[in-house]
């Protein structure tokens, strides 16, 4: 089992990684085609269904320049097994290389408080909080190019700015009344 | 002609289709030729129904033979009210050589020494099953037409199915069964469902099954189509796995469509964190309910798809295995603190 490090690879001439992690292993299959299919330089996607990575691929790994964290906020287990995965991340992917990704947000069945943990997580880390529709190819497709904007700052791809500086502007903010009852 | 038969068969006309109808009425052949060429199938449900109603005056039809409809409908469509399964136990020497008419007559006569007014009637369909039509009534009242017990049993089969049996019934009816089938024991077998063949080969093992081994099956030939190179998975041979995994619980098969599967625990609550639930006496009781249109199937999807976590627990594969969807757990060893 191996750490992943931000800069312990030297990066590739016009060439973005980006690794899913999803503990259901369902919507980063296709959200990997679309941000292949998508992409305008090289991208090359690592699939992971929970971190800590096997250290067999180390070699072949090359340097990670974002990691996205799909939850699916239906199920439980998917944000109990990105809170654990989330201890294998090198604290330099937290300066702007690490974002979540929530599928499902629209569902009615769905306790409030599950949104509100993701949330509390996403702005305690400093990470930007994407929401995505995984059941259309729209959907997809649309998920996949919004990653795709933040990947080219995370790689280096876009002249004077960087990911730290992106992540300013982008990161995830708790409303100071989270934690106030509402009155709905 | 009296008010039963009339609401019996304005009832099943309700409920039939008119294709099912037309083909339905043909199959029962009490209409004349003539008769049937003249019902006109396009028109309304409540025209035809009249029509019908006046040609049962004019036949003279009784509540037996509209029963007998009834019973035609319930046979080609088994798949509409809840199955209850049951087993009998111990058979007797002979019980391998019951045969139809002799079990026909042996179940009448049984079923008519316990209950006075009752009616029966009996079916051999073509899968070797009999079908059994017992209206109820008691001491003072006649047979109620309009509550009929359906009976399934597969002749030299230790299986019984039933559909809408009352617990007064379920012991007269248990009785006439053991002695016109030569068993000694009559069990719940907990399983229930809305489909009757599927509880039948659920219970029968007529789908494609699988045999639980401990050795690997030989490794499937890779599909290389995915391969996109830029698409890499990490953890590979995951996916593999779980979905020996799933079949090696549920087979790859067709399964049959249960809708529902039940577990009513009676076990110690355990959690170190709550010590007030953990530290009582007396066991938690809860219910746990699945339900789906096709439960075996989506068990298999999730833990192909690892929405659940490997691997399967032997309360979800011992649906298929043992044939029930009711279970209830205890504890090993009640008393004992953990």
């Amino acid at each position: 089992m191996s750490l992943l490090k931000s800069f312990n690879n030297f990066p590739a001439l016009n060439t973005a990684n980006i690794l899913l992690v999803e503990n259901e292993e369902q919507f980063q299959q296709s959200l990997a085609n679309a941000l292949v299919e998508a992409a305008d330089a090289i991208v090359n996607v690592r699939l992971a269904k929970s971190l800590p990575v096997p250290t067999k691929n180390e070699e072949s790994r090359p340097r990670i320049d974002l990691v996205v964290f799909i939850i699916n906020l239906t199920s439980e287990l998917s944000f109990e097994s990105t809170e654990a995965s989330l201890k294998y991340l090198d604290c330099g992917y937290f300066l702007g290389k690490v974002c979540f990704m929530l599928t499902n947000a629209r569902n009615a069945s769905i306790p409030p408080e599950r949104l509100d943990a993701v949330r509390k997580l996403a702005s305690l880390l400093h990470c930007p909080l994407l929401f995505a529709e995984d059941q259309t190819p729209d959907g997809v497709t649309n998920a996949a190019e919004r990653l795709l904007t933040i990947l080219k700052v995370a790689a280096g791809h876009v002249p004077m700015t960087t990911a730290l500086y992106m992540s300013i502007l982008t990161q995830c903010t708790v409303l100071p009344d989270i934690d106030q009852p509402s009155f709905d | 002609m009296d008010d039963t038969t009339k609401r019996l068969l304005h009832r099943l006309i309700r409920r039939t289709s008119t294709e099912m109808l037309k083909t339905t009425l043909g199959k029962w052949g009490r209409l004349t030729m003539a008769q049937r060429q003249s019902l006109d199938f396009t028109q309304s449900k409540s025209a035809l129904t009249e029509e019908l109603l006046t040609l049962c005056e004019k036949n003279g039809w009784t509540v037996k033979n509209v029963a007998e409809l009834e019973m035609i409908h319930v046979i080609d469509n088994p798949n509409q009210g809840m199955w209850h399964a049951y087993r009998l136990m111990d058979p007797e020497d002979d019980a391998c050589s019951v045969e139809l008419t002799q079990f026909k007559e042996r179940f009448k006569t049984h079923l008519s020494e316990v209950v006075r007014h009752v009616s029966v009637k009996t079916k051999k369909h073509t899968d070797e099953a009999v079908w059994i039509r017992i209206a109820w009534g008691d001491t003072f009242s006649r047979p109620n037409h309009l509550k009929p017990t359906y009976v399934v049993y597969h002749l030299q089969t230790p299986y019984v199915f039933v559909t809408s049996l009352t617990s007064k019934q379920k012991p007269l009816l248990s009785q006439a069964l053991i002695l016109s089938t030569r068993y000694q024991g009559f069990k719940d077998a907990n399983l229930s469902g809305r489909k009757l063949t599927a509880i039948r080969d659920l219970l029968m093992k007529q789908y494609p099954l699988v045999f639980p081994t401990n050795f690997s099956s030989p490794v499937a030939e890779k599909d290389q189509t995915m391969s996109n190179p830029c698409i890499i998975k990490e953890q590979d041979g995951l996916e593999a796995k779980r979905l020996q995994m799933a079949r090696g619980a549920f087979g790859d098969g067709v399964l049959p469509q249960l809708e529902s599967a039940v577990y009513k625990l009676e076990t110690k609550f355990k959690d170190q964190t709550n010590r007030i639930m953990t530290e009582r006496e007396e066991p938690f009781r809860c219910v746990v309910k699945f339900t789906s249109t096709n439960l075996l199937e989506s068990f298999r999807q999730c833990a192909a798809s690892g929405i659940v976590s490997p691997p399967i627990t032997p309360l979800f594969s011992s649906i298929p295995l043992k044939g029930k969807n009711y279970f209830a757990l205890k504890d090993k060893t009640l008393g004992s603190s953990p």
